[in-house]
């Protein structure tokens, strides 16, 4: 079939900015009577295409938006969002916040982050192309990696789903304390999730590229072969016995392994005493070859803004320094409760309020490759996907389910399911042996391979 | 289940007028789709949380919007705005019928109320209630939750309710509304024990209840039941890791169904294949003592639908009778395309997203034998009490599930209690393995949200006390 999307209606010149609506929405605040108030707004544009069997399956396409407003009166917290930015909507919700504030408590650490703290650009990851993005492309270039996929190995035949989309995002935020901002961003991606199939047993397995500029997206025939090696990969995956062995994670794995450590460093648990992190500041936690940062002015990552959820200027902060863990993350509200600084990691969307969330979490690249970490392994399962939530950081206890590849004497030897890992976190970041160089910025919590010298693994 | 009688919809003011609907139904269908749907929805939300002792925050939000589908054979194309004038939600209608690419001009439409069933009497919508009375809910929570242990030193607890309007038209000629009220108080504790360890607890309820549902289900026996949890687990040893005997407590281990069969069972996946329930109906695929439900008409359930997102009303289907597998689960396009007719299971998480299959409450049916009966018959297993979270993976059925109270069993006794339990399995080979069914059938108490595909709706799940042999448990205990 034709192309057939047009692309979405350009912004319209006689809407009001973002950053008007914010300022009108401060100035209704006081006047309802908050002794201060901050606005938040975002308007996005989505477009995406999925494809099957050769066939368009869905076509989807909008624009959206919507204001959150944040007001303390007497030190009382109140919010309220919506999507109606008439001059009636905007005095509704003012008058709402205020009027919820009442029912809170008097809380001393209610501020707005203020003067120097406060960013205000540059704009933002933003690429023109992607605003720009020929609506053809997407199916093109869906089908172009749902053709390649098919092509790798007779027994994937079936698909869940190949799609491709973009994704562009302007936001403002006002305050009464003088934040004042604009910023942009955008992002393209493209995934394909085949299934293979043998001997009555089906795998699945996805690959996807998510990135800010169009330009470094990858191949679609090339990400439409590696879904569909890494789903015939998995054909024959059967159950090992329980046992200690070393666990090397895949990047994307390693990945989510670190977005479950993420809430152990969070400012706001820490202070409560509920993260396993809490009392050991400037200890030695994990090992050596161990740097964990939090940079929101990383280059292309799609962590990247300007500032964060309540206007404070974006930084890096090092997390942990070779294997020294030198820093939690917070935002104004915990820093001041904590007696520290905010680290710019309020994240937000426009109905929720701030809280403290990771921006580009990166773990340091090593210096061997991934091959060179599986030939040095004796015995071990490469965690290639994961099922369930996994860490707990107010235990620190780590237990995730895991499908993979066994490996014997460095060689990769059969495909593994229906097994857990499991350990305390703090031995697990104790015993990373290997720190692999292929590290990928394609999300936004990012690692590159890591091995574990030994956890539990059960299965039969 | 109670069922509740059929009455007609109350006639009130449509969310946006009919004349409009039809007009964006021609709009939809106006290059050749053979379907075209308006799903108009109106949702309200209120929040309040307390955290270390003080109501950190009350929040209200409100948001209105339209969806537009138009969908030729397998192809679907989709649109939605907030922008609720006509010229803005005409433009949708045009984005949505891009799917199809011909110029046929339709022949009008005209729309007639369906008559629906009320499985939930919700009198005062939610979102009427004073803010007071729900910061009263989380006071009264973390009360209670400190005062059954000094060692509970961190509380948080949340209320959330939404006033849910919905209205969907379709080119069938179909109108239905509804008014989907849905509540949740939760309470979660941090203990603090000897030498640093932490145990947690979670518990909490709602549905679509009215808010005197609260005075039976009090929050200070919600506190107290999460402060409970936390403190029974102080000074468990690792979980032994491997294949044993569990039994599972009634109530939200429905999550195992949920997870081991309730996905592998929606008709996208099987449509498409990828399921590893596709063809094998009237099969064998789970013990005989295993009777699955999914049923969108259990009274105030949180799961539980009058109409679903597409119009059609919720239903009960017996998913597993005696083992064998009787249905799966159809929203409209994946009934269309299959010959079958929808289930009532059409669901989105909001006007911003299209319908796919899902599930509304999933349960298992009751065996005979006590839970006492079935406790005493295991010589050596896990007994898991309570459950956090599990995931699925559709087609090599492999899923998981999290246990967050759970104790060794000891010659049909009840002993220590482990942590860092969790069970993993292939779903039907779990379900052959279920070797007892207990009487003691029970929905959880209200607090399921399911994922898929980027979006979450409320679900029911339940279970009697159930024994199941040779599971993975993963732990790190010998």
């Amino acid at each position: 079939m034709q192309a057939q999307v047009t692309p979405a209606r350009r912004r319209n010149e006689r809407e009001a900015s973002l950053l008007d609506i914010c300022e009108q929405l401060v100035k209704l605040a006081s006047k309802a009577g908050a002794s201060d108030s901050e606005a938040y707004a975002e308007r996005t544009r989505e477009s995406s295409v999925k494809v099957r069997d050769g066939n368009v399956e869905e076509l989807q396409q909008a624009t959206s938006k919507g204001v959150g407003l944040r007001v303390f009166t007497a030190g009382r917290l109140g919010f309220a969002y919506g999507t109606d930015f008439s001059k009636d909507g905007l005095r509704g919700l003012a008058e709402s916040a205020v009027s919820l504030a009442k029912g809170a408590a008097k809380d001393q650490f209610n501020e707005l982050p203020r003067g120097r703290q406060l960013g205000r650009g540059p704009e933002g990851e933003y690429d023109p192309a992607i605003e720009d993005i020929d609506p053809a492309w997407k199916l093109r270039a869906a089908h172009a990696a749902e053709r390649a996929a098919a092509q790798v190995d007779a027994r994937v035949r079936k698909f869940d789903a190949t799609g491709a989309g973009d994704f562009l995002a302007r936001s403002a935020i006002a305050s009464s304390r003088g934040a004042s901002g604009e910023s942009r961003a955008s992002y393209a991606y493209l995934y394909c999730s085949p299934v293979a199939e043998a001997d009555g047993q089906l795998q699945t397995a996805s690959w996807a590229d998510t990135r800010r500029r169009l330009s470094e997206l990858q191949a679609p025939d090339e990400v439409g072969r590696i879904a569909a090696r890494r789903a015939a990969r998995m054909l024959g995956a059967r159950k090992v016995k329980t046992q200690k062995a070393a666990i090397i994670f895949e990047p994307q794995q390693a990945g989510g392994f670190l977005a479950g450590l993420s809430g152990a460093v969070n400012g706001d648990l820490v202070h409560k005493k509920s993260s396993f992190l809490a009392k050991l500041l400037g200890k030695r936690i994990a090992s050596q070859q161990v740097t964990l940062v939090d940079d929101a002015t990383l280059a292309g990552g799609l962590g990247t803004r300007p500032f964060d959820g309540e206007g404070v200027v974006s930084q890096r902060t090092v997390v942990i320094d070779r294997g020294v863990l030198e820093s939690f993350l917070y935002d104004t509200y915990t820093a001041r409760k904590a007696g520290a600084r905010s680290t710019g990691n309020a994240v937000r969307g426009w109905s929720s309020l701030p809280h403290i969330g990771t921006s580009n979490f990166v773990l340091d690249r090593g210096g061997v490759s991934a091959e060179e970490i599986v030939r040095g392994t004796k015995r071990g399962l490469l965690v290639t996907a994961m099922l369930g939530s996994g860490a707990n950081v107010v235990t620190g206890e780590y237990s995730r389910g895991a499908n993979g590849l066994w490996i014997e004497d460095g060689q990769i030897a059969h495909a593994v399911q229906e097994v857990t890992v499991s350990g305390s976190l703090l031995d697990l970041l104790q015993a990373i042996d290997a720190v692999g160089n292929d590290l990928d910025l394609r999300s936004s919590t990012a690692s590159p391979t890591l091995r574990i010298a030994e956890a539990v693994i059960s299965g039969s | 289940m109670p069922k509740a009688v059929q009455k007609p919809a109350a006639v009130r003011a449509p969310l946006l007028p009919l004349p409009l609907i039809e007009k964006l139904l021609s709009a939809a269908m106006s290059r050749g789709a053979e379907f075209g749907e308006v799903y108009v929805e109106r949702a309200t939300t209120t929040a309040v949380s307390l955290d270390e002792g003080k109501v950190r925050s009350a929040q209200v939000g409100a948001v209105t919007g339209v969806g537009v589908r138009a969908i030729r054979g397998a192809q679907v194309g989709y649109a939605y705005s907030d922008d609720l004038d006509e010229a803005a939600l005409l433009r949708t209608a045009q984005t949505a019928a891009l799917i199809a690419e011909g110029n046929r001009a339709p022949g009008p439409v005209s729309l007639s109320r369906t008559p629906l069933p009320t499985y939930y009497q919700v009198k005062q919508p939610l979102s009427g209630i004073d803010v007071a009375r729900k910061i009263e809910l989380v006071r009264e929570a973390n009360a209670a939750a400190r005062a059954h242990d000094r060692r509970i030193k961190q509380v948080m607890a949340g209320y959330a309710d939404q006033t849910r309007e919905i209205l969907v038209a379709n080119t069938l000629g179909h109108l239905a509304e509804d008014r989907q009220d849905l509540c949740r108080l939760g309470v979660s504790c941090v203990a603090f024990g000897k030498g640093g360890e932490r145990r947690t607890g979670f518990y909490g309820g709602g549905g679509r209840v009215d808010f005197r549902f609260f005075e039976d289900f009090s929050p200070a026996q919600v506190g107290r039941e999460a402060a409970r949890q936390a403190i029974a687990t102080l000074g468990a040893i690792p979980a032994p890791a491997g294949p044993q005997t569990v039994v599972l407590a009634p109530g939200w281990s429905g999550i195992l169904l949920h997870e081991a069969v309730g996905h592998g069972l929606e008709a996208d996946f099987i449509r498409k294949g990828t399921s590893l329930f596709a063809g094998k109906l009237g099969e064998k695929v789970a013990s005989e003592l295993v009777t699955v439900i999914d049923d969108g008409t259990v009274a105030g359930g949180r799961g539980s639908l009058n109409v679903d997102d597409e119009g059609n009303p919720g239903e009960r289907k017996v998913l597993i009778e005696k083992g064998v597998l009787k249905g799966y689960l159809y929203d409209h396009l994946n009934a269309k395309l299959t010959g079958q007719r929808s289930t009532g299971s059409g669901r989105r998480q909001s006007f911003r997203h299209a319908p796919m299959p899902r599930m509304t409450n999933t349960y298992l049916a009751p065996g005979d034998q006590t839970p006492e009966e079935i406790l005493r018959g295991v010589p050596k297993g896990l007994y898991c009490r309570q459950f956090g979270g599990g995931q699925v993976d559709i087609s090599n059925g492999n899923f998981v599930f999290e246990i967050s109270e759970a104790y060794l069993i000891e010659e049909g006794e009840i002993t220590r209690p482990v942590k860092g339990a969790m069970l993993i399995g292939v779903g039907p080979e779990a379900l052959k393995n279920v070797s007892a069914v207990g009487s003691d059938v029970s929905l959880d108490p209200g607090l399921g949200t399911c994922g898929k595909d980027g979006q979450t709706v409320p679900v029911g799940v339940g279970l009697p006390t159930v024994r199941i042999d040779n599971v993975t448990v993963g732990g790190t205990g010998a």
